[in-house]
Parts: structure tokens; C-alpha cells; sequence
């Protein structure tokens, strides 16, 4: 489903980052951070105008010819950035909402733990094996 | 294409056609009013028309639902200038009845009768006939809506007179016009929707239907409703892609077939055409590709938003455009010749961009926006054109590269050659345009630009470059910096191939610190690669080694890479003693972030608080290295600075009332009382909010500040530096020297001397490798200053409840401080009166010798003696303590006693001394008030017995355990002596608290002397001598005077009862009082007075009366009482005084009464009480 899934944190300093395919790494992991200044455009006070501010799913950050990205901010400003491959049209924008909204109940699920100190690099292992789960599209 | 409404006309054609030019142009020239359907909003509408004879043949097949609206007619006129009754029952009647005939089976109902009237001015002079030609009509054909018949005056005949009635004419057309069109599109979106729900039945076709929702969108275009003709634009845009994407789910459509063409041609967009219908008469006459109809579809779409000012939305539409007309014929199968599909995104994207510019304001960002990820676009697809034609720096285009080159360049077309005027609009503009982006030049047309990029590869660098400098300030123009670097990665990439790693450098340490600055660690080690590659090439061995440096110390990479870099960086070191004084490099070039190399875990003080002056200061840090093999490091120094404490206003003065402090000048400090926590904290406040019925509406925590001090900044503005700028002043620090730093965690100690007072805090590191010199930004964690102090000298008394009397200990505690004593430094202890001191006696069994302590008495004669008793003479006002070899931060106890004596009369409050202490660091004298409470205390009474008068002298024993001894009392006055009573075997009596020992005497006073010689007061020394349990030996004097009145017994009192053996109740008794003079006295008259209890004696007759005792000694008086009750009465009191008779002299006419003091009146039967028996006749 997806292809890249990342969790940055409120100071833009990357959580979790995981890609499907090793070799795309870096160059997703280049698209993720561009993705930051569209998160940080859309998340504005300016563009308050639409009054349910309440929405955490920021839609479609930007797309390449490859992929689509695609954001979700919470309400403790932290950054999830889902990157899609764009030649998967059977893909519906429904089913990136539920991505998001998995991820975002796994990583709740992860600060829970009295042993992460908030701000950390995710190494949980039970999280990373439910994102990849996400990942491959069976969450 | 012509697009105009048409009008049909029947009748008068001629007629007709003679007015036609005046009517279609009368039309546009004004506006009306269209109220349409469904509540949609009424519109103002500009129309215009064409006129058509009427035509049967078209109506046919809107009858059969193949009608296009844009073909339709949507108005039918009737002409006719029929002006008189008669010709129009003749003829005209029938005509239009069979005209109107016609329309209805064709369930047409938007026509209109026009009578033209050419009336003549012979008739207007008759009377108005009863009935018009007008009015025929209506009542024939119109008589619902006769708004529908009309009449005019030829305007070619009454040019004066017909204006107005013509202008009611072509008003009424328009708005007949815009009332058709409402039923008609109404109608023709039913048929639209009908078409639709048909889509998947065999042998529908899209380009059918396509043009049939175009028409409808032609139409609304035409009434000025873009965005409704967009709506349908937008729905045939989306139909399509769903059906391509259906398609790859294996739904085949037949009409698909068409789309499939080979792309032998892959013009890009173009959004100036001049004929906007090019495309459709093609789409129309034979298939085209799939790119050439997605080109037409967006160019309308670009074309509607160009007409509704929403030129930002083409670019916001471009990508999403590109990237899915590519998905689709990905989807189809359609193969392209290689780079085709990149030139159409290239000149696509370049065209948008050029609409853009001409139609955006500079301040416009939202449009900045959209374009800042197309030029991003168009240099990317330009660079995979140069990948694709070899292009690309140091490469040369190949013989079939140059192939490839000619067959896209045709492919992309020509531009069309009238553009150019087009593009250019006013001059202005262009001026304008050349003010925003002076490097450009007039435009080139997007097709020109690239295949000129193609051409060459000098022209495809220029281009690139251009474009990536484009998107990068663009891209920074919408503040999106984090793209703007990653542009800037492509851009360095492209220098570097370029060879020139200079330029390179600058892109790359911009997105280093960007991506430092948010800790996206990965990148920023990739990108610390590329830049050492371009030190490398540029032969910066400085920064080359810093970079190895850095990569050799980030985890992310992995171990080989980090060795690689590692050597690479010792090597570089070695070499750099040499280059680096030939290079001209920056000042602070050496200078490396020490976070990027080096953790820093802990800081912590070892030395215990406070620090005294000149000591060495250790410091144990506990320090990281991310290096992945030993380093060496020349030094490692931590800087600190004096701790700058918070203005809290609240200075605490310690407590100096028994302490002397000062520094070595003298100076007197004081320790500083700030608390470092206090400064980095925010001030809270609680708001509470209320409602209106006092419920608590809401609760918020503020912060309350000065505006000067931001306290939260974005963390995205404080961008971590790649050099550190900031560095602290090194003038103090603790440092260690020539340390090895393995990897991982070191623990080193730093040390220094301190040798400056003062609180201090740590504030930056450094860590020099060779020429390398390593900073830290800041300390990571905050450590407490640490304190650099002299201490104080001080003395102090030490004592606890002093007993005045006996001798008591008193220890001087001195401690040295870091005030450096003479050899022979002393401290004078003054005493106040009566104190005395001297050095304690050391006791032989706890106490070495006095002397080995250095301690020094003045007024010891001789210590050798082993004798516990001590003369109280050694006991002295001035003592001087002798302080001798002391040392600096020495503390020494010295044993001293202090002797009061004791006070010779009873007080209630301690007795208060003082001792003013000389000591050599201080000037000032400093006075120690010491209290003592007394051991015992003396009292005296004086009892008389008949004659006798004795002395009774109290000891109380209040605080020690003392022997009395030789009590002894001492009286000087001549004829009174004093006899001792006391036993001789108790000569030494035990006293001790709460005890008290009574002496007694009798006072002898000779009779011969005459009381005057003797006086009233006489002075009686109490004199005794004591001395501690524990050392008994030691006597001690303790005296005491007493004053002493009345010690003589001038008279006697004597009272008898009688009866006495029987006295009853309530018999009258016989009181006889006898008063004797005992000493010789100069009192004569005197009173006597009967004291009895009124409820046990009643006294019949005088109580009282006065005797004169003039040569005389005694009297006898005789009074009567009686007792009131049973029982052992006390005798009846009786009082004598002196009476001074009054009227002797002139001022003193009363009589005045004295009474005398108790010791001076004797009375012998004081307290003898009389038993009294109830009557004998038993009365009560």
C-alpha cells in the first residue's frame, strides 16, 4: 500500500522512518522532509479559516511523477507522513485516512509506554512490525 | 467557431432581413437580467445572436433527441407588416397558425410575433380603430402569454420615432432569449444525463458524448458562466480518467481504440492559441492521441480559469494534469519513443509557467506556490532529456543520442509563429516582467527553449542552471526552504559534474545545515559525503579534513565508511601542518561544532564547597566520542565565566554577632545568595475566569513578561551552525593536556588552579586535535557554578551557663581561614570590671602541657607546680593568647576560666560582663558579652524577743555545690555587739541549689547609751568564706552588708484577762494592759488602740486612749470586753503609737497618730488565746 511511512516529531527531527524498498531509502527519506515545508504551510495559523481546525488529516502534500505524499499532523504537532507509490490507482484517498488512523493509534499506543521518553526515536520493535503491517496494507 | 445563439425567422423575410443587422447588433450592446432555475443565482448576461431563416430540418432532430443545443435555434420569429385587419384574417392569420403548428409538434415553445408597423401619417390622423392588428393576434395565438407578440415601428421609416419601441423589441428578444435557455438546458442535461447512464451499452462513444457536454459548456461559456462550463469540463476530465482507469482493469472499450494513437507527435499545451477550436475539428474529423485530447481538455480548462481570474489554479492543476494523462497511457499500453513524454511535461510546465508570470501579482503567493514545484518539474524533466541525449556535462552526444535529438525535436512540434505578438501583449507588461527576473530575456516560446537546450550542450547547462536557480528562489519565495535545498542537492550534483565543487559547496552546506538543524542525521551524513568528495576536488585539505572528520563520526553510516574517513582525516591532519599557513583561508577555519565529534555526558566539580582561593580546581567530565577509533587530543580545555546572578533583590547578611570575617586586604565579602534556578524560570500566574453566576468558566496558567524578552522561540529560527561562531572567553578554565579519548565514554579529570574569587559558572568547551580546534555550541545540561572563596578568620568564645563566683571554662575557638598569621601573632582578651581571666589548668591525665600548644600566660608565675590548688591570683583582667606557629585554615581550641565575683546584695537578673577580643586580621575590637548567674544568694531578718533583738542571715543556694565556712558577722557602730548563737561543730556547712543555711546572732546594745547616741540605722557585715566541693582548699570570700533599723526594743506590751480561769460567753471581762518602757525613749504620749475581731470580742466602753509615759515607766489600763463566742479566742490585739496632741502649735491644729514600727513595741502576749465556755445558764 504504502511506501514509505515516517513519524517526525514536533521539532521536525524524524521519529520512525520505514520504506519498503531499502534500495529508495534516502531519496524518500529527501521526500518526507520536503514534505515538512507543506506541513508547515498548510498547518499555518493564516489558513485557519476553514473553522474545523480539528482535522488532523492535512490530504495531499504534494505528488512526483512516482509517488504521492501524503500528511497528518496531531494536535502535539507531530508529523506523519505517508508516501504512496502514484501508480497505484486502485488506491483511494478513504484508505490513506484509515493508514493515517492506524498509525496514529499505533504510535499513541507507542508514547504509552513509560519507557519511551518523549522526543526519541521509536526502536519499538511491537510498533515497527504493526507499520509494517500498515505498510503492506493489512492493518 | 461560431458559437452565437441562433434565431430563426419566418413571414416577412425580406422584411426581416432588412432590420436583421440593426437587431443582432442591438443585442450585445446591453445587458439583462437572467433569472434562472433551481435557485440558482439570477446573472447579468451579455448576449449575443445570429439569424437563421426557419428551418424545419433542425427541429427534426431535436425531436429526436440528437440535438445540440450549441445548433439549436432558441428563438423562432414571426415577421409580418400586416396593418390592417382584412389582410391579416386573409392571410396572415393562416400563416402564423400553421407556423405555430409547426413548432408545437416539435414541442417547441420559444417564439415570438413581431408586427413591424409602417404607419402612415394619413391614418395616425384618424381615430384609433376599435381594434388593432396587435390586439387580433394576441387574441389569436397569444392569450397567455402575450408578451410574446410584439409590435414595432419600422425603423428604416420612422428613424425619430421607432427608437423606443425598438428598444422594447430587442429587450424583449433578449429576455425571451435567456427564457428559452433556461427550458433548453434544462432539457438538454436531461438528454446529457440520459447519454450518460448509456456509457457502458455497446457501441456508445465517448467523443460523442464528449462533444455533447461540450456543447453545453460552449453554451455556459458563452453566457459568461465559467465556472459552469468548467464544472463540465471537469466532469468529461473526470468520466475519462475513470474509464482509462477501468480499462486497466480489464473494461474494454471499443471507442478507447481511437485514443490509441502512436505519439509520433507530442506538442505540449498551449494556453494562446489563437483559433481555441484547432484541436476540436481535429478531435472531431479523425482520432487523435490520447495526449492530443488531454492537451485540448486542459487548454479549455486553463482557458475557462484564464477567463475567471484564477490563473493560480492552471498551476495547481498542471502536475496533477502531467502526472495523470502519464499514469493513463502507462494504463493503455501506448508505447512513446523514449524522452517524448519527458519534452510534452517540459513545454507543458514551461507554458504554465509563462501564463503565470505574465498573469500573477510578486506579492501574489498562493500562485508562487503552485509554480515553485513546476520549475522543479521542468528541471528534472530537462535533465533526464540531457541523461537521455547526452547531454549532460562531460558527456558528447553519441551518433544515436543525436537521433534521439532529432526525432524529439520534431516531435515537439513548431510553436506557432503568431504566438510571439500574442505573448507580449502591451509593452508594459513585459517591462514589468523583465523588473521581476532581470537576467531574462523577452520570452522564448517553450518549444524554441527546448529545443535549443537540445541542441547543444552549452544550451542545455545554461537551461538547467537557470531552471534550478528558478526553482530554488521560488521555492524560497514561499519560504519552503527544506525543498529549496533539496533543488539546491541537484543543483550541487550538477556543479559537481560540472566540475566546478566550489559552486557545489555552497548547496550543500546550505541543506547540511538544514537538515543538522532538525536532526535528520541520514541525510546529513549523506550530504557530508558530497561535500567531502568537493573539498577533495577543490584540494581544501582544511575543510577536507574537517568534513573526514565529521563523517567519521556520524553512527548512521556504516563502520567501513567511518575507518575510511577516519584515516582519510588523520592522514589530512598530518599533511596540514604544512598547507595550511600557504592557504589564505578564513579566520577561524580550524574551528569544528564539538557536538558533531563528542558528546559531553557530565561536568561535575570534584573539589567539596566552597573552593578556597589558590587551590586546585578538579573537574571530572565525562565525555563521548563518536570517533570510531582513539583520538589524541592536545589539550581539552572548559572554559568558565563569572556567574552573572539575577537581579532577586533579596541579599541575606549572615548572621555576625560572634564572628569576625575578612578577606586578606581586609575587605570585608559577603557570600553570595543567588539561586541559579531562579533565572531561567518563567513567571506563572493562575487566571481564573468566572461567569457571570460566580461558576468557574475556565482556568489558564499566563505568563506575564516584558515584551523585551522573547521566552519561546521557534526552534526552526535557531539554526545550528556548521562552524561554531560563539566563543567564550578562555582566560579561566581547567584543561588536561595530551589525553588519548577512546571511543565511546571517557571519564577525564580537568584541573586548575583557582585563582580568582568569584562564583563561576561553565559555559563551552574546547578539545584541540592538531590544528583542529573544537567547540561546543553550549553546555548541554546546565551545571551549578561552583564557588572560589576566601575563608574567613575567625574567633569565637565558647561557653555555656557561667556561675559567677567560682571559677568557670571558657573556650577561644580560633580558625585561621586563609588569612596567613605572623609567627608570633596574639589575640588580647579585655575584660570588663570585675572579670577576670586566665588560661584553664590542664588537667594532667586528659591535657599534655600548656606550653607544647604554644600558649603563652603572662601572669603565671608557676605552672610546674603539680598542686590542684590554684591561687585565684592568677586570675587577671587582660590576657594576651599567644598564637603561636599558626597556619592558614588551622582551627584551634584554647581552654580558658573566667572569675566574677560575687555580687554582695540579691539580684534577680544574671550579671552581665564583656570581653573584647584584639585579634591580628581585624582592626576592630570585638566585644563578646558574657552572662553569669550569682552561686548563692543572702538574706537577713531581724527577730525580737522581749528585750532580746537577734539576727537571723540567710544563705540560698542557687546554681553551684559550695562548702560554707567562718561565717562570721561584723558590726563597727560602739555599744552594739554582736554574739554568736551559732554552733562552732557546723563550722562548714554543704549548700547547694535550693538549699538555704541560716546563721543566727543576738544584738547586745549597752543600756547605757542613750538612744540618740546610738543611730537608726546601723551597717552589719555578713561575712563568710567558701569554696567549691571540689576543690575545698580554695576559699573563696563572700560578704555581704545588711542595714539594720529598730535593733532596740523601746516598750512592752502586756495584756491579762480576767476572770481568767473562767471566762464566759457574753460576760463582761476584765482586760488589763499594761504598757512598760523598756528603753530609754523621747516618746511620751502614746495611744493605745484594742484590735479584736468585732465577732469574737465586743469592747464595752473606749477601745482606745492615750497614756503619757512622762516620767513614767509603766501604766496600767483597765478595759472591759466581752467575748461573742465558744472557744479559744485570740486575745484581743492591741496597737500603741505615738500620739502628737494637736492644737500646740499653730499650724498644727489636729491631734496626729503614729504607730511604731513592729520591732520597736514588744508585745509579750501577742497570739494568747483565751478559752471562752458557754454561759452557765445555758441562754443560747
Amino acid at each position: 500500500m504504502a511506501v514509505c511511512i515516517s513519524i517526525i516529531g514536533k521539532d521536525n527531527a524524524p521519529l520512525y522512518l520505514t520504506t519498503a524498498d531499502m534500495d529508495k531509502e534516502l531519496e524518500l527519506q529527501y521526500r518526507v522532509h520536503a514534505a515538512l515545508d507543506v506541513v508547515e504551510e498548510k498547518c499555518q495559523p493564516i489558513s485557519k479559516a476553514t473553522p474545523e481546525s480539528k482535522e488532523l488529516y492535512l490530504g495531499m502534500l504534494y505528488s512526483t511523477e512516482t509517488h504521492k505524499i501524503y500528511g497528518f499532523v496531531t494536535n502535539t504537532k507531530i508529523k506523519f507522513v505517508i508516501v504512496v507509490d502514484s501508480g497505484n490507482i486502485a488506491l483511494r484517498e478513504n484508505e490513506v485516512r484509515a493508514m493515517f488512523r492506524n498509525l496514529h493509534m499505533l504510535y499513541t499506543d507507542a508514547v504509552c509506554n513509560p519507557f519511551y521518553a518523549p522526543g526519541e526515536p521509536l526502536a519499538s520493535k511491537k510498533f515497527d512490525r504493526a507499520v509494517q503491517k500498515i505498510m503492506g496494507g493489512n492493518a | 467557431m461560431n458559437v452565437k445563439p441562433i434565431i430563426t425567422y419566418s413571414g416577412a423575410g425580406p422584411l426581416f432581413r432588412s432590420l436583421e443587422a440593426q437587431i443582432l447588433n442591438a443585442i450585445p450592446l446591453d445587458t439583462c437580467e437572467w433569472r434562472r432555475t433551481f435557485h440558482r443565482p439570477t446573472k447579468q448576461v451579455r448576449l449575443e445572436a445570429q439569424a437563421q431563416p426557419f428551418n424545419v430540418n433542425v427541429l427534426e432532430k431535436y425531436k429526436k433527441g440528437e440535438w445540440s443545443i450549441l445548433e439549436h435555434p432558441i428563438l423562432h420569429i414571426f415577421v409580418t407588416e400586416c396593418n390592417d385587419l382584412d389582410t391579416y384574417k386573409a392571410n396572415a392569420h393562416e400563416e402564423i397558425k400553421n407556423w405555430l403548428k409547426q413548432l408545437t409538434a416539435f414541442g417547441i415553445s420559444d417564439w415570438m410575433i413581431l408586427l413591424v408597423e409602417t404607419l402612415d401619417v394619413r391614418k395616425a390622423k384618424n381615430l384609433l380603430p376599435r381594434t388593432t392588428v396587435l390586439d387580433k393576434i394576441r387574441q389569436d395565438f397569444a392569450t397567455k402569454n402575450d408578451d410574446r407578440c410584439i409590435s414595432v415601428l419600422n425603423p428604416a421609416k420612422f428613424e425619430q420615432k421607432s427608437a423606443e419601441s425598438f428598444r422594447c423589441l430587442v429587450q424583449r428578444i433578449r429576455f425571451l432569449m435567456l427564457a428559452s435557455y433556461n427550458r433548453n438546458i434544462a432539457k438538454y442535461e436531461e438528454l446529457i444525463r440520459s447519454r450518460r447512464e448509456k456509457r457502458n451499452h455497446e457501441g456508445w462513444d465517448f467523443r460523442q458524448y464528449f462533444f455533447m457536454q461540450e456543447d453545453l459548456a460552449l453554451v455556459f461559456e458563452k453566457l459568461e458562466l465559467h465556472t459552469e462550463a468548467l464544472i463540465q469540463y471537469d466532469e468529461l476530465d473526470a468520466m475519462f480518467s475513470q474509464f482509462i482507469t477501468n480499462s486497466g482493469f480489464g473494461e474494454k472499450q471499443k471507442w478507447l481504440e481511437c485514443f490509441k494513437q502512436p505519439l509520433c507527435s507530442f506538442h505540449g499545451i498551449c494556453l494562446n492559441r489563437r483559433d481555441k477550436f484547432e484541436i476540436r475539428k481535429k478531435i472531431k474529423d479523425s482520432p487523435v492521441s490520447i495526449l492530443e485530447f488531454r492537451n485540448y481538455l486542459f487548454e479549455r480548462q486553463a482557458h475557462l480559469l484564464q477567463q475567471n481570474n484564477e490563473t493560480p489554479e492552471i498551476a495547481r492543476r498542471l502536475l496533477n494534469f502531467l502526472f495523470s494523462t502519464l499514469r493513463e497511457i502507462e494504463l493503455i499500453k501506448l508505447d512513446t519513443p523514449e524522452g517524448a513524454l519527458s519534452c510534452w511535461e517540459f513545454v507543458c510546465a514551461l507554458e504554465v509557467l509563462q501564463t503565470c508570470e505574465q498573469a500573477m501579482e510578486p506579492n501574489e503567493v498562493i500562485c508562487f506556490q503552485h509554480c515553485a514545484p513546476i520549475w522543479n518539474l521542468a528541471k528534472d524533466k530537462l535533465y533526464e532529456l540531457g541523461k537521455l541525449c547526452g547531454l549532460l556535462p562531460g558527456f558528447t552526444p553519441t551518433s544515436e543520442q543525436l537521433h534521439i535529438v532529432v526525432q524529439l525535436s520534431a516531435g515537439i512540434g513548431d510553436s506557432p509563429l503568431e504566438q510571439s505578438q500574442f505573448l507580449n501583449p502591451t509593452p508594459q507588461i513585459s517591462e514589468q516582467r523583465r523588473n521581476r527576473s532581470p537576467n531574462r530575456r523577452p520570452k522564448k516560446s517553450a518549444t524554441d527553449q527546448l529545443k535549443e537546450a537540445l541542441g547543444s550542450n552549452q544550451a542545455f547547462e545554461k537551461l538547467y542552471l537557470e531552471l534550478a536557480e528558478l526553482a530554488i528562489s521560488t521555492y524560497k519565495h514561499v519560504s519552503r526552504t527544506r525543498s529549496a535545498r533539496l533543488v539546491g542537492l541537484d543543483l550541487g550534483n550538477f556543479y559537481c559534474a560540472l566540475n566546478e565543487p566550489h559552486k557545489a559547496v555552497g548547496f550543500f552546506t546550505d541543506l547540511l545545515r538544514e537538515l543538522k538543524a532538525e536532526n535528520w542525521h541520514t541525510l546529513s551524513s549523506q550530504t557530508l559525503l558530497e561535500l567531502a568528495n568537493c573539498y577533495r576536488k577543490m584540494g581544501d585539505s582544511l575543510a577536507y579534513t574537517k568534513t573526514c572528520s565529521s563523517i567519521s563520526c556520524c553512527q548512521e553510516l556504516e563502520m567501513l565508511v567511518r575507518s575510511f574517513y577516519f584515516d582519510e582525516f588523520l592522514k589530512s591532519v598530518k599533511t596540514m601542518t604544512t598547507t595550511l599557513s600557504a592557504q589564505p583561508s578564513m579566520e577561524n577555519a580550524n574551528y569544528c561544532v564539538l557536538e558533531d565529534h563528542f558528546r559531553i555526558c557530565d561536568i561535575n566539580v570534584l573539589n567539596a564547597e566552597p573552593i578556597i582561593q589558590d587551590d586546585i580546581v578538579l573537574v571530572q567530565l565525562k565525555l563521548e566520542s563518536l570517533y570510531p577509533r582513539e583520538v589524541v587530543a592536545e589539550s581539552i580545555q572548559l572554559s568558565y565565566e563569572m556567574h552573572v546572578a539575577p537581579l532577586t533583590g533579596e541579599v541575606t547578611t549572615p548572621p555576625s554577632m560572634l564572628v569576625v570575617s575578612g578577606t586578606k586586604d581586609g575587605k570585608l565579602t559577603k557570600a553570595p545568595t543567588a539561586s541559579p534556578l531562579k533565572e531561567s524560570r518563567l513567571k506563572m500566574s493562575l487566571r481564573l475566569d468566572y461567569k457571570q453566576n460566580k461558576m468557574l468558566d475556565c482556568a489558564s496558567v499566563a505568563c506575564d513578561l516584558p515584551k523585551v524578552k522573547q521566552p519561546v522561540r521557534r526552534t526552526s529560527s535557531t539554526k545550528r551552525k556548521l562552524s561554531p561562531s560563539v566563543q567564550s572567553d578562555f582566560t579561566n578554565f581547567v584543561a588536561v593536556e595530551n589525553i588519548a579519548i577512546q571511543p565511546g565514554t571517557n571519564i577525564i579529570e580537568l584541573k586548575s588552579k583557582a585563582t580568582r574569587v568569584g562564583t563561576w559558572d561553565f559555559k563551552q568547551m574546547r578539545i584541540s586535535i592538531s590544528h583542529l580546534e573544537f567547540f561546543s555550541e553550549h553546555l548541554p545540561f546546565r551545571v551549578p557554578p561552583f564557588v572560589i572563596t576566601t575563608k574567613p578568620a575567625e574567633a569565637v568564645l565558647n561557653f555555656k551557663n557561667l556561675i559567677a563566683g567560682i571559677e568557670q571554662p571558657v573556650r577561644l575557638t580560633v580558625s585561621g581561614g586563609s588569612f596567613i598569621f605572623p609567627a608570633d601573632a596574639k589575640i588580647t582578651l579585655k575584660c570588663s570590671k570585675n572579670l577576670r581571666i586566665r588560661m584553664a589548668r590542664p588537667k594532667e591525665n586528659t591535657q599534655p602541657l600548656s606550653d607544647k600548644d604554644g600558649v603563652l600566660q603572662e601572669s603565671t608565675t608557676d605552672t610546674t607546680s603539680n598542686s590542684i590548688v590554684q591561687d585565684d591570683s592568677t586570675f587577671s583582667s587582660v590576657l594576651q593568647v599567644s598564637l603561636h606557629n599558626f597556619k592558614s585554615f588551622e582551627e584551634r581550641e584554647i581552654p580558658l576560666e573566667v572569675l566574677t565575683d560575687l555580687p554582695g546584695r540579691k539580684i534577680s537578673k544574671h550579671l552581665e560582663h564583656y570581653v573584647t577580643l584584639t585579634c591580628p586580621w581585624s582592626r576592630n575590637e570585638l566585644q563578646i558579652a558574657i552572662d553569669f548567674q550569682p552561686a548563692l544568694e543572702a538574706q537577713c531578718r531581724l527577730h525580737t524577743c522581749g528585750t532580746q533583738k537577734f539576727l537571723h542571715v540567710v544563705m540560698k543556694g542557687l546554681e553551684a555545690n559550695l562548702y560554707l565556712t567562718e561565717a562570721k558577722v561584723k558590726c563597727d557602730v560602739a555599744g552594739v555587739r554582736l554574739m554568736d548563737l551559732n554552733p562552732p561543730t557546723q563550722s562548714c556547712v554543704q549548700i547547694y541549689k535550693g538549699l538555704t543555711v541560716s546563721y543566727l546572732y543576738e544584738i547586745q546594745v549597752e543600756p547605757l547609751k542613750a538612744e540618740i547616741e546610738l543611730p537608726a540605722v546601723i551597717k552589719v557585715h555578713f561575712i563568710t568564706k567558701y569554696s567549691t566541693v571540689e576543690n575545698p582548699q580554695l576559699l573563696r570570700n563572700y560578704g555581704c552588708a545588711f542595714d539594720l533599723v529598730d535593733y532596740t526594743t523601746l516598750f512592752k506590751v502586756q495584756t491579762q484577762l480576767e476572770p481568767n480561769e473562767l471566762c464566759r460567753l457574753r460576760s463582761v471581762c476584765n482586760l488589763n494592759l499594761k504598757i512598760t518602757k523598756v528603753h530609754e525613749n523621747p516618746y511620751v504620749d502614746l495611744m493605745y488602740e484594742v484590735l479584736s475581731d468585732q465577732n469574737l470580742w465586743a469592747v464595752c466602753g473606749r477601745s482606745a486612749g492615750v497614756v503619757s509615759m512622762k516620767d513614767v515607766n509603766s501604766h496600767s489600763i483597765s478595759l472591759d470586753v466581752m467575748p461573742l463566742s465558744t472557744g479559744f479566742l485570740p486575745m484581743p490585739n492591741i496597737r500603741l503609737s505615738r500620739y502628737t496632741a494637736g492644737g500646740k502649735t499653730k499650724t498644727d491644729t489636729h491631734s496626729k497618730v503614729t504607730p511604731f514600727p513592729q520591732g520597736q513595741v514588744y508585745n509579750s502576749t501577742k497570739s494568747m488565746q483565751i478559752h471562752v465556755i458557754a454561759s452557765s445558764n445555758g441562754e443560747q
